[in-house]
């Protein structure tokens, strides 16, 4: 413990000196930049600005790198909440309920609420990952192919909290993008799918495309003709900060994403991005008022968005234990082999300055995000003032260069206008997008895991049974399936369909 | 008449001179170097530090992209279909010579065929190493392979892919040898590690730089190598070769290639541009650091190592066939 | 009457046909070794049954007519535009396409004055290319004329 303290202090001690606080300021700053375009998240970000810290050296790079990763979350909630444009993949339902907030006026409370949440959780989780990062890394190892099949099945229920309407339609939307998320080279044979000699399709239709198109091309498709083009928003100074009901509102959601979000994110390999998703589900499953969940819930952005925040810093876990568990880890691990510092299992012994300078920085980051952000506030309501026949020709610029620029590819663009149009024709037919995102983030792995886990076992079912962690996340999710079955069965009828029935007028 | 003959030979001359120039103004403007992988993986970290010199040397800027996507294929055919005028390069792995077979033996019009690229230069040929955990029984590449030849089709490897580089290593080894293993196909060298780690799978054929650190640690251990010799990082790890199974042989290598009908001049200037390429400080000092030693052949040599390389990879690729499911 | 929820489950129903159509040249597999086929046939057949009871039960939905489509003219313009960018970004370069998109939006759809057109398209596209692809070296699109 004192010898972590110790650590800590050099730490802190490299991260507070002035020239390395001066690139993780730059780099919390380039980060929100390139995280407020559509679509460019944190590993679009260190992706995309990699080459420019080829010049540094390794301390300072990887400070920068970080600052980088957190600036881009922050910035991804910005256009989420503003313009119902998801800034990244996971921040896909903040636009539900953040948009709302923003089209009451609330704006800047959503905002204010996104950035405590995120700074809370990546606080936390960044002190979490000091002290449990050894014995979490080597049971996140342990998580193969069958417990990762098991975990996902888990998140496809999920599904059925994310939508106010019919189950059915609901269910149909996350079928359908189940399937979009089929299109692609099929990892275990080498099959082409459904790709129709287009090259770019070989990995698949990408959700950064289907986020932005589905999200945020649709809304600006939906809204850019309207004969009355919508309210420009003027809030007050008083108006931009929450009140005290919508602080005590967003406690627990923050306390509850944080820890959800860091359990999801140790997990080796993409699982992180679905925390949001479960945190959403999850944050309506306790409400009180579930039916608030849509028009503007604040439980909806302070959830999602603290579990996006603390996921990605446990997705550093297996990172520290020099494991490269995913493309964020790989990426930065990447950047730490540029630099001439070679990542293993004795790096913490060999490097300290760097690693725990590392550490340190991350902290730092989150303050300097949050005491960037909260002024920030106002600047970005105050975009919302500009007449929307001039803002929405930029936000489609905007749109297109950020989904370009996550992988140089036209194609992407084409993704986003199919997706757009789909999304369009989705609304007024009232169908929800949002389970169609879960379903192409979510198909891939789970076929993958299951045929891995059977080619693990040559083919036997038995494998799910035979390991402990697996039988234990699939026990859990026949458990809530019988629950929610019970409460059907019992009670009669649940929420939604009072909802559906008061709509219809009927009496209970 | 004769004026006109000479007329046509002032014109002659005036064309060969402006080409003659025009080439050796060559390059004129900035130059793009494809990578086909992510940022972070073994064909960028190799990209950028090729590109940095070059643009030294060639005195215009080369700007490195990632075109990323189906395993390489996406990049690869991008420069293959880009106009050959020598400003539009690829830095290739091995694979460019896997995915047309692949392409092929799944009926569908390729990506993009071998013969689409003039090579340039090969700057780095790492041969794969049979990895196991520490924990496991075999301490030597023999014990492993007997005992695979006892349990055919239980000792399982994780790869990056199918018909990925890792995978085919393992192919190679598993004709070579006479044995039949379990495949476990992941999305990337990444994810493979990390399974091995874990201890879902019992081996893996890895480039050496990845699993150097584990091996050091103690984590992992190396049984063989698949070159020609031995790794210098790891000199006690015989080669597959020396075990008496000559047909193993593979490398993850890294070269730069031009598009087919690039003007020869243009070629040649690329090619001598790679030889001070090698040769620069700064690129050696990268390619330290990333553990990856370099080795350079150009012109006939490349030729040879890379048709072998392709015929083997080939063969490879179609004994491997399709994956029929039972 | 045709009612949004029979028009979305009949369009679902058609795609849900046409995978499982595409998914006969895939190898099927079977339940112990599933090939590239097993999971889009199982879903296409999932989405098929929930197309058909989106139909049946989808609860309340309104006529198809009584969706207020009155901006379709101006949603096909911007996919036009979108599309417009798409083939031309990397044949025109960055700069060069986004100012025309940026100036048939503002100036042709919007009707808004010349002046404010040409500032904003040549601003914006300008301006964006500055940031990102000379700042922060995020590669973007060069076209002829090097814009």
């Amino acid at each position: 413990m004192t010898e972590t303290v110790h650590n800590l202090l050099l730490g802190f001690s490299v991260a507070l000196s002035p020239p390395v606080l001066l690139y993780a300021f730059v780099g919390c700053v380039v980060g929100t930049i390139v995280g407020v375009l559509p679509g460019v998240g944190p590993l679009a970000g260190i992706s995309l600005l990699l080459p420019a810290t080829f010049g540094l050296d390794a301390t300072k790079a990887i400070v920068m790198l970080a600052g980088i990763y957190y600036g881009a979350m922050y910035g991804g909630s910005t256009t989420s909440i503003l313009m119902r444009i998801p800034g990244e993949a996971a921040s896909v339902m903040t636009c539900i309920d953040g948009y709302a907030m923003a089209r009451k006026g609330r704006a800047g409370a959503a905002l204010a609420i996104a950035a405590v949440g995120s700074y809370v959780a990546g606080t936390v989780s960044v002190v979490a990952l000091m002290f449990l990062a050894p014995p979490l890394a080597s049971f996140a190892l342990r998580f193969g192919p069958p417990e990762y099949f098991a975990l996902l099945i888990l998140g496809l229920l999920v599904l059925a909290y994310m939508s106010s309407g019919s189950m059915v339609k609901a269910l149909a939307m996350a079928t359908l993008g189940l399937l979009l998320g089929m299109i692609g080279i099929d990892q275990m044979t080498g099959y082409f799918r459904f790709a129709y000699g287009v090259v770019e399709l070989g990995d698949g239709i990408g959700v950064v495309p289907v986020a932005v198109g589905l999200f945020g091309l649709s809304e600006i498709l939906a809204t850019a003709g309207q004969e009355t083009p919508p309210a420009v928003i003027k809030p007050t100074l008083r108006e931009l900060l929450p009140s005290r009901q919508e602080w005590k509102d967003a406690n627990w959601p923050i306390w509850r994403g944080t820890v959800l979000g860091f359990l999801i994110g140790i997990i080796p390999g993409s699982a992180h991005i679905i925390s949001s998703f479960v945190s959403y589900a999850v944050e309506r499953r306790l409400a009180r008022r579930p039916e608030e969940f849509g028009q503007g819930a604040v439980a909806g952005v302070a959830g999602p968005e603290s579990a996006n925040n603390s996921a990605t810093s446990g997705a550093f876990v297996p990172m520290l234990a020099l494991v490269p568990s995913g493309p964020i880890p790989a990426v930065m691990l990447a950047a730490m082999m540029v630099h001439g510092v070679s990542p293993g299992p004795l790096l913490i012994k060999q490097q300290p300055e760097l690693f725990w300078g590392f550490i340190a920085s991350m902290y730092v980051g989150n303050v300097v995000l949050l005491i960037l952000n909260l002024p920030l506030v106002g600047v970005f309501v105050n975009l919302l003032r500009v007449p929307y026949p001039l803002l929405y020709p930029g936000i489609l610029v905007f749109c297109i260069l950020g989904v370009y620029a996550v992988n140089s590819s036209v194609v992407d663009v084409w993704i986003m206008l199919v997706m757009g149009l789909v999304g369009y024709l989705l609304r007024k037919l009232e169908f929800e997008p949002a389970p169609i995102v879960l379903g192409v983030i979510l198909a891939p792995m789970i076929e993958m895991a299951l045929r891995q886990s059977l080619a693990m076992s040559d083919g036997q079912y038995a494998i799910f049974l035979t390991r402990p962690i697996a039988t234990t996340l699939l026990a859990v999710g026949v458990l809530l399936v019988l629950l929610s079955l019970k409460s059907l069965i019992t009670h009669g009828f649940d929420w939604r369909e009072r909802m559906a029935m008061a709509e219809k007028g009927e009496e209970l | 008449m004769r004026r006109a003959r000479v007329l046509v030979g002032v014109v002659a001359l005036a064309v060969v001179a402006g080409i003659a120039g025009a080439q050796e103004s060559y390059p004129t403007r900035p130059i793009t170097l494809v990578a086909p992988f992510p940022p972070g993986g073994v064909a960028d970290l190799t990209a950028r530090p090729v590109g940095a010199s070059l643009e030294k040397i060639l005195k215009t800027p080369v700007g490195v992209v990632n075109k990323t996507g189906a395993a390489g294929a996406v990049g690869m055919q991008y420069v293959a279909t880009s106009r050959p005028d020598g400003y539009t390069l690829l830095l290739a792995l091995s694979s460019i010579s896997i995915i047309p077979e692949a392409d092929k033996i799944f009926g569908r019009p390729p990506a993009f065929t071998v013969e689409q690229f003039a090579p340039i230069a090969l700057v780095s040929a790492d041969p794969t190493v049979l990895v196991v955990r520490a924990e496991s029984p075999w301490k030597t590449a023999r014990e492993f392979i007997e005992d695979a030849q006892k349990r055919p089709g239980q000792i399982s490897y994780s790869s990056s892919g199918v018909y990925g580089t890792l995978h085919m290593a393992m192919a190679l080894l598993e004709h070579a040898a006479n044995v039949k293993l379990r495949h476990v196909p992941y999305a990337g060298a990444g994810p493979a590690l990390t399974a091995i780690l874990g201890g879902h799978v019992d081996a893996l054929a890895s480039g050496p730089a990845v699993v150097l650190p584990h091996l050091k640690a103690g984590k992992l251990r190396a049984l063989a190598g698949w070159g020609e010799a031995r790794v210098a990082s790891l000199p006690d790890v015989p080669t597959f070769k020396e075990l008496g199974y000559p047909d193993a042989e593979f490398y993850i290598w890294a070269g730069v290639f031009a598009g087919k009908g690039t003007p020869e001049p243009i070629l040649t200037r690329l090619r001598d541009a790679m030889r001070q390429v090698v040769a620069d400080p700064d690129f050696k000092g990268a390619m330290d650091k990333l553990e990856t030693p370099i080795v350079f052949k150009q012109g006939e040599e490349f030729q040879r190592f890379f048709d072998a390389d392709a015929r083997r990879l080939a063969a490879g690729v179609r004994r491997v066939g399709r994956i029929e499911t039972k | 009457m045709l009612t949004t929820n029979r028009a979305a489950a009949v369009a679902l129903g058609v795609l849900a046909v046409v995978v499982l159509f595409e998914s006969r040249k895939l190898p099927l597999g079977s339940l112990h070794n599933p090939g590239p086929a097993y999971m889009p046939v199982l879903l296409a057949l999932a989405l098929l049954v929930f197309a058909i009871l989106v139909g049946a039960y989808g609860g309340a939905s309104r006529g198809l007519g009584a969706v207020g489509w009155s901006e379709w003219r101006h949603a096909a313009a911007i996919l036009g535009t979108c599309a417009f960018a798409a083939i031309a970004l990397e044949r025109l370069g960055y700069r060069l396409t986004m100012a025309i998109a940026l100036g048939f939006l503002i100036g042709v759809i919007e009707r808004q004055g010349v002046f404010v057109t040409l500032t904003l398209a040549v601003a914006l596209a300008a301006g964006s290319y500055l940031l990102f692809d000379t700042l922060l070296r995020v590669p973007l699109p060069r076209g002829p004329f090097g814009l």
